[in-house]
């Protein structure tokens, strides 16, 4: 073969040396480590990246108590096991352990690095190093660093009764953490590589669905067939020791005994899934560093072919309406069909409301009546629909531009995207409330108009209070992406505590008919609620107009990143 | 005397201790093609999007066609259009359904809106591409689409930032005549470009920004004459512009790159 480097130029443009070497791994970490650092710090000099912060750092506050509750537990768990001589548990723990490392961050939709590893490879990057900064990305992963200090944990459980057995634990700790980066990665690069096409994409969310569905049958298929379910799980426990966490655990327990021969077979079947997913991620990465494109405008003439054609007619659908409402609303529209996440999940508030309709009727029923269940429902409805609407302009990007560009006042465009949201609001409300009466029955006529009277309260309120949030925290998303998009952590923030404040207060007045034998009363103090929230929501406009004026710098700013 | 277009009165924009435009007074008249330069953080794009409400100035007034910006906004944004720096489209829809939108928003029927949309799309060039979504066109091909979308309710002043970035030449011949032919006709556009030669083949007046301040306006021949030349030099804008701006600026030294050349 021949010395490709032999054929290179040695000098520059100018007849210079060009510099001797790329730098080496470690420069070229430390490289990237400095950029994040500078992006982040550069990034909190503006106020509404600060907030953000705030609000993140304030739901990590929730996250933490989750946290440090598994650490005490894990601490004490492990010395007990170590001073009761119960090792064979070890086992365990690492499998809770690898499922929490490997399902949590799909949960969080978060596998994925949010840094796009492409845009580091237009530099004279060593693959090596490509292959370690996609691991390191792994470990700063909120799964992961939960994990690191639960492995601390166990650690320090380890020193505090057998300290003897702190190198193997700590050994095997490193080992399982490579592993579970490893396979956190890979998963990630999978998944990420399956959901870049659209019809696979599709597919997988339709896969999603089918299993949220078959879900329901689950628990009352075990309660029918256990002592089958019993037999099955017995059968498949002594194959538990085929999986790495069972090795993780048996050689710190062996190791811990003295018996080393059997200890060292286990830390090599451990170290045989760390190669074997390492190999397969390698391989994964290597495909990505040679250039794989995985975006969706990778085929624009295949794609084109799939918007639809539209027939040529001048009237008007939408004529009852302002033209500039209109225009938005359809605007809104296209992007709903285009978005195939945001498509498919309108989809699932039925499909829970059938599942939870299942767990709460029929043969299986456990004794809820209509007069909760419904109430029950509708507040889950408004929860997931709602949402959305508290960073509003997530998807807008350039085009924002347009909407302070055009002889518009910004209400119409709030008009245009909360009639979207209304619209797709009363359809799922109309099938849900098809589906509880058709699996549940409906509750009796008070509570049935008082939870529609709570919902216009609740919705109405809550798009308010939405529109404020999505000018104030804007949030740029990909568009038909999952990973890695989040809103500001406001905007969350904002979120939660109106839905808690507000789902509160419904509850009171809905209970307040029971507490004081009054069963209309509830259906007349949402009315008078419902009037409130929608008078607040018109007086809202203009001012909502005048703050986006205000704010549109930022808005611009932040969604033409 | 003619109706005057555009004015701006002391019109300030500071970001924190910076100041990107200083107290520029600036005045061009109906009909006039207006070109607006400057070096590279002279102050153009912050002054074009305050002209089109993008952005707010800290001080001055903008006052477009006769109407104050800050009290008429919504009037004086129905007689402008704009192609603005990043252009501003919504990239999910295709480009009919864009023209479409924008035709709405600026308060135009549904066959108007329809057949203007039809017509720029084949001036552009753009109709067979019709089923593919904005994302996916080339950088020129998003900027002549954006450019149809600002001239589609017939605007009286027409924004125009860099609007021949990566358009091809026999598009950017097109553009051009027919940016000629609304000027005739009494549109007064206001165009940022680098491109010094189409700014002196276009623009019958220009005005120079350097570090946010305005140093040079007037028509061409005005300009010539502020600038001092040899007997019988014709000075292009490229000199006019050097002159100005390079005055008392540090230009970059290519000789200091010499590991370079």
């Amino acid at each position: 073969m021949a010395d490709v480097k032999a054929n290179l130029p040695e000098n520059g443009s100018a007849g210079q040396p060009l510099p001797p070497h790329i730098p080496d791994i470690t420069a070229q970490l430390r490289l990237v480590a400095w950029l994040r650092w500078r992006s982040l710090r550069n990034g909190l000099r503006s106020k509404n990246r600060r907030m953000d912060l705030v609000g993140m750092f304030v739901s990590g506050l929730f996250s933490s108590v989750l946290v440090i509750g598994v650490t005490i537990a894990l601490f004490v768990a492990t010395k007990y096991i170590f001073e009761e001589h119960k090792e064979k548990y070890l086992g365990l723990i690492f499998l809770a352990l690898l499922v929490w490392w490997q399902l949590f961050p799909f949960l969080l939709a978060g596998f994925a690095p949010q840094f796009t590893f492409k845009s580091l490879l237009r530099y004279p990057l060593n693959f090596s190093t490509f292959y370690l900064i996609g691991l390191a990305y792994g470990l700063a992963d909120a799964a992961a660093i939960a994990a690191l200090i639960w492995m601390a944990a166990m650690i320090s459980g380890t020193l505090a009764s057998k300290p003897g057995a702190v190198p193997a634990m700590a050994l095997v700790c490193a080992l399982f953490t490579a592993l579970n980066v490893t396979i956190e990665r890979l998963l990630g690069a999978w998944l990420e590589k399956l959901l870049s096409k659209r019809r696979s994409r599709e597919a997988l969310f339709a896969i999603f669905i089918l299993s949220m569905v078959s879900l329901q049958f689950l628990n009352p298929l075990l309660q029918k067939h256990s002592g089958q379910v019993k037999a099955v799980i017995l059968a498949v426990l002594p194959y538990l020791w085929l999986l790495p966490s069972s090795f993780a655990g048996e050689f710190v327990a062996r190791a811990g005994l003295g018996e080393w021969s059997g200890a060292l077979l286990q830390l090599a079947g451990l170290l045989f899934y760390v190669l074997i997913f390492s190999a397969l991620l390698w391989r994964r990465y290597g495909k990505l560093y040679s250039g794989e494109e995985l975006s969706e405008g990778i085929a624009p003439n295949a794609r084109a072919n799939r918007v639809e054609q539209e027939e040529v007619d001048d009237t008007d659908s939408l004529g009852f309406l302002p033209p500039q409402v209109g225009a938005v609303f359809r605007k809104e529209l296209r992007y709903l069909k285009r978005n195939s996440f945001l498509f498919f999940s309108l989809l699932i508030p039925p499909v829970m409301v059938f599942f939870f309709s299942m767990q709460f009727s029929g043969p299986f029923r456990r004794g809820i009546s209509p007069d909760m269940f419904f109430p029950g429902m509708m507040a889950y409805l408004v929860l997931i629909l709602i949402a959305p609407s508290y960073n509003s302009f997530a998807h807008e990007s350039r085009g924002i531009q347009t909407y302070f560009m055009s002889p518009v006042r910004f209400r119409e465009v709030l008009l245009g995207k909360n009639l979207m949201t209304l619209l797709i609001v009363l359809g799922e409300l109309a099938l849900c409330v098809f589906l509880v009466g058709f699996r549940v029955g409906f509750p009796r006529a008070p509570v049935l108009l008082a939870t529609l009277m709570a919902m216009i309260f609740s919705v109405v309120g809550q798009l308010t209070i939405a529109n404020w949030s999505s000018i104030s925290f804007p949030k740029k998303m990909e568009f038909g992406r999952m990973q890695g998009q989040r809103n500001s952590g406001m905007s969350v923030f904002l979120m939660f505590g109106v839905q808690l404040l507000l789902g509160g207060i419904s509850a009171l007045i809905l209970f307040s008919g029971r507490w004081t034998d009054t069963p209309w009363l509830p259906v007349q103090l949402f009315t008078v609620l419902a009037a409130a929230s929608i008078g607040g929501y018109f007086a809202s406009l203009d001012p909502l107009s005048q703050l986006a004026e205000a704010k549109k710098e930022v808005l611009i700013e932040t969604l033409c990143r | 005397m003619a109706e005057i277009a555009i004015a701006t009165e002391k019109l300030t924009r500071k970001f924190g201790e910076l100041t990107a435009v200083d107290g520029v007074n600036l005045e061009v008249e109906s009909g006039q093609f207006f070109g607006f330069l400057g070096p590279n953080g002279a102050g153009k794009s912050t002054t074009i999007k305050m002209l089109t409400g993008l952005l707010v100035p800290t001080s001055g007034r903008v006052t477009l066609l006769g109407l104050d910006f800050a009290k008429h906004a919504v009037e004086v944004k129905r007689q402008i259009g704009v192609v603005p720096e990043g252009m501003g489209l919504f990239e999910r829809l295709t480009a009919p359904e864009y023209l479409e939108f924008v035709g709405r928003m600026y308060g135009l029927d549904k066959p108007t809106t329809r057949k203007r949309s039809q017509e720029l799309l084949e001036f552009m060039q753009l109709a067979d591409r019709s089923k593919t979504l904005i994302a996916d066109f080339s950088h020129g091909m998003q900027k002549k689409l954006a450019l149809a979308a600002a001239v589609i309710h017939g605007p009286r002043i027409l924004f125009l930032d860099e609007p021949f970035e990566g358009v091809d030449a026999l598009a950017a011949g097109a553009l051009k005549e027919l940016l000629g032919r609304m000027t005739d006709r009494g549109v007064t556009i206001f165009l940022t470009s680098h491109v010094l030669e189409i700014v002196e083949r276009l623009c019958s007046h220009v005005a120079i920004i350097k570090r946010g301040r305005l140093v040079a306006q007037g028509s061409m021949e005005q300009l010539r004459a502020g600038v001092p030349s040899s007997e019988g030099q014709r000075l292009t804008l490229e000199d006019i512009f050097l002159s100005v701006v390079g005055e008392g600026a540090e230009r970059p030294q290519v000789e200091e790159l010499t590991w370079l050349m």
